[in-house]
């Protein structure tokens, strides 16, 4: 006791003397301390989660709003929208908005907006979600754009909801780090130590109850843990399952990611559904989860999320069986199946939290059931060799390693890639799927649901084109000053409008 | 060995040998008898006990160390897998030493002929190695270390071979420091003027004497690769799954300081007591190969201590 | 003198020219950027177009003329991952690591020299076997290992410094004891050996004879001549604390050129590289060649005979 009083006092005594140890001093600040620094503050590529983290929905705001946690489209930035014919679309544009440095939002604004993300001078991640499809905006009036695309877009509301819409006084040629836009903050000071946003008061929805927003970045999840309880931060949205220790402040989101092995079909042993099956069934899915992702992870029958429109929740995971797998794999083996060969599981080292434990546990457990595993982790760049097709040549057979998010509410940015015989990503090659995955993109609404649902059972079923592993989870950390919960797109965004006091 | 031996001492029947001298030193003593048991698990453990160390057992996930209700096996617990953590240190310390040993030769050797190259032959080539010397200094060694990951793959010949080239300068510098000193010396000068051969030089006069010295700095660098290799593990640009190395263990274990300690604490430790059984031996040698010290370590240590006063 | 750092200079100079063209290719071969700087699920066609954009579908060759135009008119490429001038980010990280490594260095070589002299002063006796343990043992443990643990006990249990980051006085400690700790343990040795050899030199002895206090002797008479091997140790870890404080800076924030690197090499950014290497590079030599002279100052015998 007098201990602590002492040592109390002669912290005091060291504070006053060099400053407090940074972080909220005012009742209306926040610190938020990132896994990383922002690698610069362009809006046209804060699809990256480093940059949208910082300036989505804070900054910069978008014409619609894709609901978490039903993949709903609302309204925004455009109050209203229409499909006209099969290739345009018609936004109403929301009327008396300003941007933060008092142009005003209208038609032409959102004009610039896309064909300054389309501009091919710029790299512009967030263009990846469109394809190589060619958008054509144009200002019908002062508040109503037509958006014209060379192919079908049905999901072009969901698109919009990733298109931040800047100042038309942004330079379009270049790329920046001073974004202005029509969000509740704006930029106040960015260097390589931190990142401060300060509440505008000419925002035109309701005032937010955070004034200045500090970001800084510290990569070790135990520090930034450690910050937030030190009282340093007051919140960080992703700390490891072992640094949630405290169920006050700690607390678990799905965050949008999916994890799957990917099986190379077309290499024996591995083409035979047999030893595919197999697969699935030797993993201990439960003690693997809960040891090395946490008590709240969700196993996966899909590589999209529940919520997003497409997902099916019938799908039945298949059950952890040693014994069964071990008889399936004895089965292929007296059928002549080579299942003695060597087959190679592809890791990329630190993918995500465990990622090489969960290949390691991986591996010994089908060596269990009778399989040849030999695991390679790879650097980010080799890895992304066996990623895309054409596939490597003479590489034998693989399993490989994948995560994969879809925080745009459709399964449409998935299913394709991942599973039509022409997907980027895709080792399946089958007819019935591929019509069912055409039908389905080319749909709308509840429709297109239900095509993506049949997709989905048809692979994890049928064809047992993948191991599905688990809808990941994420952890944050909230000092008790604060009133805010995570959701399916803390990953992606943090809104400083929804963060309250206690 | 070495005949010039310290007059001082109290007259020996015969010149104790280094290993019956080192028995005399406890703490020397300690740390030879650390080395050749951990140079033994290196050798056989991996033999004994390869399952245990890689096979998850999720039942003992982060188990506590010293508790019993697993077995023997775990009784320095166990990690995130559940892999009892005794059997991992044994099967870790054949990488460790391993890669640490080869890099260690490989830049000795290498870096030792660049130096006496450098330190004999003066004129332009002694510049060019020397200058070589500071290219390799100031090359970032994590970028070479992720050239070599990504060109040529994840593999231990090729980690070997990113911590080799690092440390090349370190010998490169110092046999040629060491080579300069000894050619000034009166008997390489009269060796020269009897027309010795520079081969004849190099061998007999000058690699005697520099050689202990390369041995020292080896012992001291042996501890400063296996440090590199996990702080390349730490910046993911090591060894990689499913192989280990006590770097690697403590680099996957950090995160897990504040809840299961062990699993960083043990490796942490045993690299801790190998690098310092190596720094302890390495100055204990330089005190026995040097003439005008090695009587502290041959006289009786009451004797000594009047002797000193 | 003024010859030889001419000669020196130029050398150097030409040493970090087959850095910079060693670095250039090398990291080329480390894979095509346009998959790290694109999202994984972008097109054939976007990724062509932002190596059209960049030059990276360019022969290397003719990458590497543009490069060497670029950089006779002092233009070190934009780091494509930060939207700014390569250079200008460099020399913003760099004076934080020059501050960290230059006082880290400077207490590690202090401390090591008072201990490493006392422990010299009576071999094998306890003050000796312990400051060599104890310091040794500082220069074992890993040093990300070290910080956490410091962090863990010194933030978060006791409450007495900040986890990290940069500001007060109080952030600079743990990074500092952290960034010291190898040099300390290192430079103790080297101090106490070269001390050693010495103290058993003739004149220390007559000094000895004529009752010139212990203390005096060693501090006054000895270190002088004991620093010699310790200058050129000390050189070389500061190269690498230059080069190699990663650890720390990733670890507590620090805003540094090592994280700075480390990043740039992750994200393939190329031109970021090439400026960090080159501004690490010019420090390194120049800093050699202050040893150097430093050396030549301190020992007479070297003056005349440097290559």
């Amino acid at each position: 006791m007098t201990f602590s009083l002492m040592r109390g006092s002669a912290i005091a005594a060291l504070v006053a003397g060099a400053g407090s140890f940074g972080g909220a001093a005012l009742a209306q600040d926040v610190t938020i301390v990132l896994p990383e620094q922002p690698a610069n503050l362009e809006p046209c590529r804060s699809i990256r989660s480093d940059i949208g983290r910082v300036i989505n929905m804070n900054i910069t705001e978008t014409l619609t709003i894709i609901q978490p946690d039903t993949g709903e489209v609302t309204p925004h930035l455009a109050t209203e929208w229409e499909q006209v014919d099969d290739t345009t679309w018609r936004f109403k544009i929301r009327e008396g908005v300003e941007f933060q440095d008092g142009a005003p939002l209208n038609a032409e604004a959102v004009v610039n907006s896309i064909n300054r993300l389309m501009n091919p001078d710029l790299t512009c991640d967030s263009r990846s979600k469109f394809g190589d499809v060619e958008l054509t905006p144009e200002a019908v009036d002062e508040y109503t754009v037509e958006i014209k695309s060379d192919i079908p877009m049905p999901i072009m509301p969901t698109l919009a909801g990733t298109i931040q819409v800047v100042s038309p006084n942004m330079p379009f040629d270049e790329e920046v780090n001073d974004p202005v836009g029509t969000g509740p903050y704006t930029l106040a000071e960015a260097d390589n130590e931190h990142i401060v946003l300060q509440r505008d008061d000419g925002y035109w929805g309701d005032e937010p109850a955070v004034e200045t927003a500090t970001y800084l970045w510290r990569n070790e999840s135990a520090i930034r843990a450690a910050m937030v309880e030190t009282g340093e931060a007051d919140l960080t949205p992703t700390i490891a399952v072992q640094d949630a220790t405290n169920p006050e402040t700690d607390f678990a989101y799905l965050n949008s990611e999916s994890t799957r092995m990917r099986i190379d079909m077309s290499i024996p042993p591995l083409d035979d559904e047999r030893v595919r099956r197999a697969l699935n069934m030797a993993i201990d899915w439960d003690g693997m989860g809960e040891a090395l992702f946490g008590p709240d992870v969700l196993r996966a029958t899909q590589m999209v999320v529940p919520g997003v429109r497409g997902h099916n929740s019938d799908i039945e995971p298949y059950t952890y069986d040693p014994e069964q797998a071990k008889a399936l794999i004895e089965e292929a083996k007296a059928d002549g199946v080579p299942v003695d060969t060597e087959i190679t599981l592809i890791g990329r080292n630190g993918f995500f939290p465990n990622s090489s434990e969960s290949l390691e546990a991986m591996q010994a457990l089908w060596s269990e059931i009778g399989l040849n595993i030999a695991i390679e982790e790879l650097e980010a760049n080799d890895w992304v060799r066996y990623l895309d097709k054409p596939f490597p040549e003479g590489r034998g057979p693989t399993l490989f390693q994948q995560q994969h998010d879809n925080n745009t509410g459709d399964a449409g940015f998935t299913v394709p890639v991942m599973y039509h015989s022409e997907g980027q990503y895709s080792t399946v090659a089958n007819e019935e799927l591929d019509q069912i995955i055409e039908e389905a993109m080319a749909a709308t609404g509840d429709e297109r649901g239900e095509l993506f649902q049949q997709a989905f059972a048809k692979v994890y079923e049928d064809i047992v084109g993948d191991v599905t592993m688990y809808h990941m989870i994420g952890y944050v950390r909230v000092g008790d000053r604060l009133d805010w919960k995570p959701d399916l797109k803390t990953n992606s965004e943090i809104r400083l409008a929804d963060i309250k006091f206690n | 060995m070495d005949k010039a031996e310290g007059a001082s001492g109290p007259k020996p029947k015969r010149p104790a040998g280094p290993l019956r001298l080192v028995f005399r030193d406890p703490l020397a003593a300690c740390a030879v008898v650390f080395l050749i048991f951990i140079a033994l698990c290196a050798l056989v453990g991996p033999v004994v006990i390869g399952d245990l160390a890689t096979t998850p057992n999720f039942r003992a996930r982060n188990l506590a160390p010293f508790d019993a209700s697993m077995g023997p096996a775990y009784f320095l617990g166990a990690d995130t897998l559940g892999r009892s953590l005794a059997a991992r240190l044994v099967v870790g310390a054949q990488n460790t030493l391993g890669i640490a040993a080869a890099a260690v030769m490989c830049s000795l050797f290498l870096g030792g002929t660049l130096g006496l190259v450098a330190g004999y032959a003066r004129g332009i080539g002694s510049t060019l190695i020397l200058r070589l010397a500071d290219v390799i200094m100031s090359f970032p060694s994590l970028l070479l270390a992720l050239i070599v990951l990504y060109s040529l793959g994840p593999s231990i010949p090729n980690l070997i071979l990113v911590l080799a080239i690092t440390r090349i300068p370190i010998y490169l510098r110092t046999m040629r420091a060491e080579v300069l000193e000894v050619r000034e010396r009166m008997f390489v000068g009269a060796a020269t003027a009897l027309g010795a051969s520079h081969a004849r030089i190099v061998f007999r006069h000058i690699a005697p004497v520099v050689i202990p010295t390369m041995l020292t700095i080896g012992a001291i660098d042996f501890a400063t690769v296996v440090l590199a290799e996990s702080s390349l593990s730490f910046l993911g640009l090591g060894i990689q799954s499913p192989e280990f190395t006590w770097g690697s263990m403590v680099a996957t274990g950090r995160g897990y300081l504040s809840t299961a300690w062990w699993v960083a604490f043990w490796p942490g430790l045993m690299i801790l007591l190998t690098t310092l059984s190596l720094n302890i031996l390495s100055s204990w040698w330089r005190t026995y190969a040097d003439p005008h010290q090695r009587w502290r370590l041959e006289l009786p240590r009451r004797l000594r201590r009047r002797i000193q006063k | 003198m003024f010859t030889y750092v001419f000669r020196r200079s130029t050398q150097s100079m030409a040493a970090v020219v087959a850095l910079l063209v060693l670095v250039f290719f090398l990291a080329r071969l480390t894979g095509d950027p346009a998959y790290l700087y694109l999202p994984l699920d972008s097109t054939e066609a976007q990724r062509q177009a932002f190596n059209e954009l960049n030059g990276f579908d360019d022969p290397i060759y003719i990458q590497f003329f543009r490069y060497l135009g670029d950089l006779a008119q002092l233009d070190f490429g934009t780091a494509l991952s930060r939207n700014r001038p390569a250079m200008e980010v460099t020399l913003e990280a760099f004076p934080e690591t020059l501050k960290l490594a230059t006082i880290a260095m400077a207490l590690a070589l202090f401390a090591a020299a008072v201990v490493g002299s006392l422990a010299a002063a009576r071999p094998g006796g306890v003050f000796d076997r312990l400051a060599t343990t104890i310091s040794l043992a500082g220069a074992s443990a890993p040093d990300f290992w070290v910080a956490i643990v410091a962090i863990l006990v010194f933030a978060v249990s006791l409450g007495l410094l900040p986890t990290s980051g940069t500001g007060s006085a109080l952030h600079w400690i743990m990074p500092i004891g952290v960034l010291m700790l190898r040099p300390f343990g290192l430079l103790t040795q080297v101090v106490r050996g070269s001390m050693m050899g010495v103290l058993s030199q003739p004149y220390i002895k007559t000094a000895r004879a004529k009752g010139v206090a212990r203390r005096r002797i060693i501090f006054v008479h000895a270190l002088r001549n004991a620093l010699l091997p310790v200058i050129t140790v000390a050189g070389d870890l500061m190269a690498s604390l230059v080069n190699g404080a990663v650890v720390v800076e990733t670890i507590f924030g620090w805003p540094g050129i090592g994280k700075l690197m480390i990043d740039a090499i992750v994200r393939r950014d190329f031109a970021l590289i090439q400026s960090t290497v080159l501004v690490t590079a010019v420090a390194i030599f120049v800093m050699n060649i202050v040893i150097d002279l430093i050396y030549a100052a301190v020992d007479p015998r070297i003056r005349h005979q440097q290559t």
